[in-house]
């Protein structure tokens, strides 16, 4: 059986910061552990706006290639089935980050604060930053507005208010390089054990010891 | 006894699980009445307390009596934010699975507030999704990993004509069945009008 | 992690195919497939397997391990290694097997067995992966290494194991004197309790 080779797409790479020349196969699978690793922290990490708005100009562009292909080509099915797999990727990774923006609404805007105060990059994209002032605002709107009668009622339970992930939260993790030096915090006072990790090998651990290595990559969650 | 109908409260939305109740306009009004109650009885306790100065504050008798007054209107309040607070977010997870309009059995059971917070999330949800990548992404769809790319579907309602993206339009009557891509289908399935035939 | 989550990530395993038609490649995102060329094997992501079978385009070689010989073998390894779990020889094996099994059974060569050994390995593995899991609890271990445990094992104790051990730190945290939990709300649930799963 013969098939068309009409409307083939190409493979593009990309250049992105350092003027390293990633390709795309490359940004997917920088997409796959951003998933993971947002789907198992306990708290929202730094955003991948840069490589979601790509693969999701990826997936217009093949849209658009692929509306030229006739609906018998059996090639449309397998794009087809590929981009409904990463959009599949990319909207459960936007969702996973907007439940976790709405339940510590409060706690990430403090710490985002801080962040700018102190020069550090965001963890929220800028969209995302508004979108949880925006809601910040909102609920606070609706509580006044139910709770105007009572006098200070904002005041004394700030604090009380401000919901915290649970950092010590036990992860799966996955070393993808030897890590030397990770303690291991066993909720007793003495001082915790420190353990190397190979690469490759896999553990059950508390995520406040490995929070760095997840964020700067040496890890990845499961 | 103090705080027993904010707990109340509490357990009624505790019992619902995700399901919303209707506002209970009379019981969070009994618990404002208290807590008024209580903020005048703590005020006139405390002033009492304060010109008694020559008694040490807590070998004041009057003193356990303002400790529970105060921990008690305390507690109310905890308990009305929190039961506002769970409400929306009940109405959260209904945002995503029924979309900015909620049936009428659900919004008969919201107060107008919440009417008007609802309607503020899902513009701040919409603006949030619109302004994704250079087309905006709608989050609501794709929320499951894709198995296969055509489904089996049936439709509930007489809907009417139904475009699809090629360009072909389709009757959909009630109890029909067609053989669909799986993309053209979810915003129907969310809405009700066709079901997923595993 | 819903099971379709655990499934969706089992499905990006390359596998062999021997394609009944003749193509240039497919340039897909995640690497190019073919070219084809009707009768020659060639490697292509599972779930693109699953697809090009599904409309008879192709036939599908089962990974090497899958055979009965050798999962005869790995079984005895699995039953006589007690206390340890023995390394798989895929990362997704009870993925690749279901979906194989279920959707190319006419490829695989002695099926139905395969399909039981397969399964006694993984009931073996659960059932020293639950008394493992006893036994931190009881232990309250706060670390464990899991090196040859596959992701489908690993989540099948979730929420489960991870909630208990943070319960348990959070009493060791209180026991310690340490007010962690009493000024501020911290939030109870796991991350993975999000969204239900």
């Amino acid at each position: 059986m013969e098939v068309d080779n009409e409307g083939e797409t190409e493979m593009a790479s990309l250049e992105l910061e350092d003027d390293d020349d990633l390709t795309l196969e490359q940004v997917l699978e920088m997409m796959e552990v951003a998933w993971l690793n947002e789907k198992f922290a306990p708290e929202i990490l730094p955003h991948k706006r840069e490589i979601v708005e790509l693969l999701l100009g990826q997936i217009t562009y093949l849209e658009e290639r692929l509306q030229q292909l006739p609906s018998t080509d059996f090639k449309k099915g397998i794009h087809q089935m590929e981009i409904d797999r990463l959009r599949y990727l990319l909207t459960s990774y936007l969702r996973l980050r907007l439940e976790k923006i709405e339940t510590f609404h409060k706690q990430i805007l403090l710490e985002e604060e801080k962040r700018a105060d102190e020069n550090e990059a965001l963890y929220l994209s800028p969209k995302e930053l508004e979108f949880a002032q925006e809601f910040e605002q909102d609920l606070e709107a609706h509580l006044a507005a139910n709770m105007n009668f009572c006098p200070n009622w904002q005041e004394s339970t700030a604090t009380e208010r401000i919901v915290q992930p649970n950092l010590n939260s036990m992860v799966f993790l996955k070393a993808k390089k030897d890590v030397e030096g990770i303690a291991i915090d066993d909720g007793k006072a003495e001082s915790s054990d420190l353990i190397d990790l190979a690469s490759g090998s896999q553990v059950l651990i508390n995520y406040n010891n490995v929070a760095s290595l997840v964020k700067n990559g040496d890890v990845h969650l499961i | 006894m103090f705080g027993e109908k904010a707990g109340n409260l509490i357990k009624e939305l505790s019992r619902c699980e995700n399901v919303l109740p209707p506002y209970n306009t009379d019981m969070v009004k009994e618990v404002c009445a208290e807590i008024k109650q209580l903020d005048d009885l703590n005020r006139s306790n405390g002033a009492i307390v304060a010109n008694e100065s020559g008694l040490a504050v807590n070998s004041n008798p009057l003193y356990p009596t303002l400790r529970i007054g105060v921990t008690a209107l305390k507690r109310n309040v905890r308990c009305l934010i929190a039961y506002h607070h769970n409400r929306l977010r009940i109405l959260r997870t209904m945002r995503w699975e029924f979309g900015s309009v909620l049936p009428a059995d659900i919004k008969v059971n919201m107060s107008s507030e919440e009417v008007e917070w609802f309607c503020q999330y899902s513009r701040n949800l919409a603006k949030y999704m619109r302004s994704i990548g250079e087309d905006g992404l709608n989050l609501g769809l794709d929320l499951r990993p894709p198995k296969s790319l055509y489904i089996e579907v049936r439709c509930l309602v007489d809907y009417g004509k139904f475009e699809l993206s090629d360009g072909t339009v389709l009757l959909l009557k009630k109890d029909s069945r067609h053989y669909l891509p799986r993309t053209e289908c979810e915003e129907l399935i969310t809405k009700g009008i066709f079901q997923h035939i595993l | 992690m819903d099971p379709d989550e655990v499934e969706f990530w089992g499905e990006k395993s390359p596998i062999q195919i021997v394609p009944t038609f003749n193509s240039p490649a497919i340039y897909l995102i995640g690497g190019d497939v073919g070219p084809f060329r009707a009768t020659i094997p060639c490697r292509v992501p599972l779930w693109v397997a699953l697809s090009l079978k599904r409309q008879q385009y192709c036939k599908i070689i089962p990974p090497e391990w899958m055979d009965v010989d050798t999962l005869t073998e790995l079984r005895r390894q699995e039953k006589a290694a007690s206390s340890s779990f023995v390394k798989m020889p895929s990362e997704h094996y009870m993925v690749e097997a279901k979906l194989l099994l279920g959707g190319a059974a006419d490829d695989v060569p002695r099926a139905d067995e395969v399909k039981t050994i397969v399964k006694d390995i993984w009931d073996n593995r659960m059932a020293k992966l639950r008394s493992s899991m006893d036994s931190m609890i009881r232990n309250s271990s706060m670390y464990a290494a899991v090196d040859n445990l596959t992701l489908m094992e690993i989540n099948s104790v979730r929420p489960i194991l991870p909630h208990a051990l943070n319960q348990l730190y959070r009493m060791k945290m209180v026991k310690r004197g340490l007010s962690q939990g009493s000024a501020t709300l911290t939030h109870t649930r796991t991350a993975v309790s999000f969204t239900g799963s």
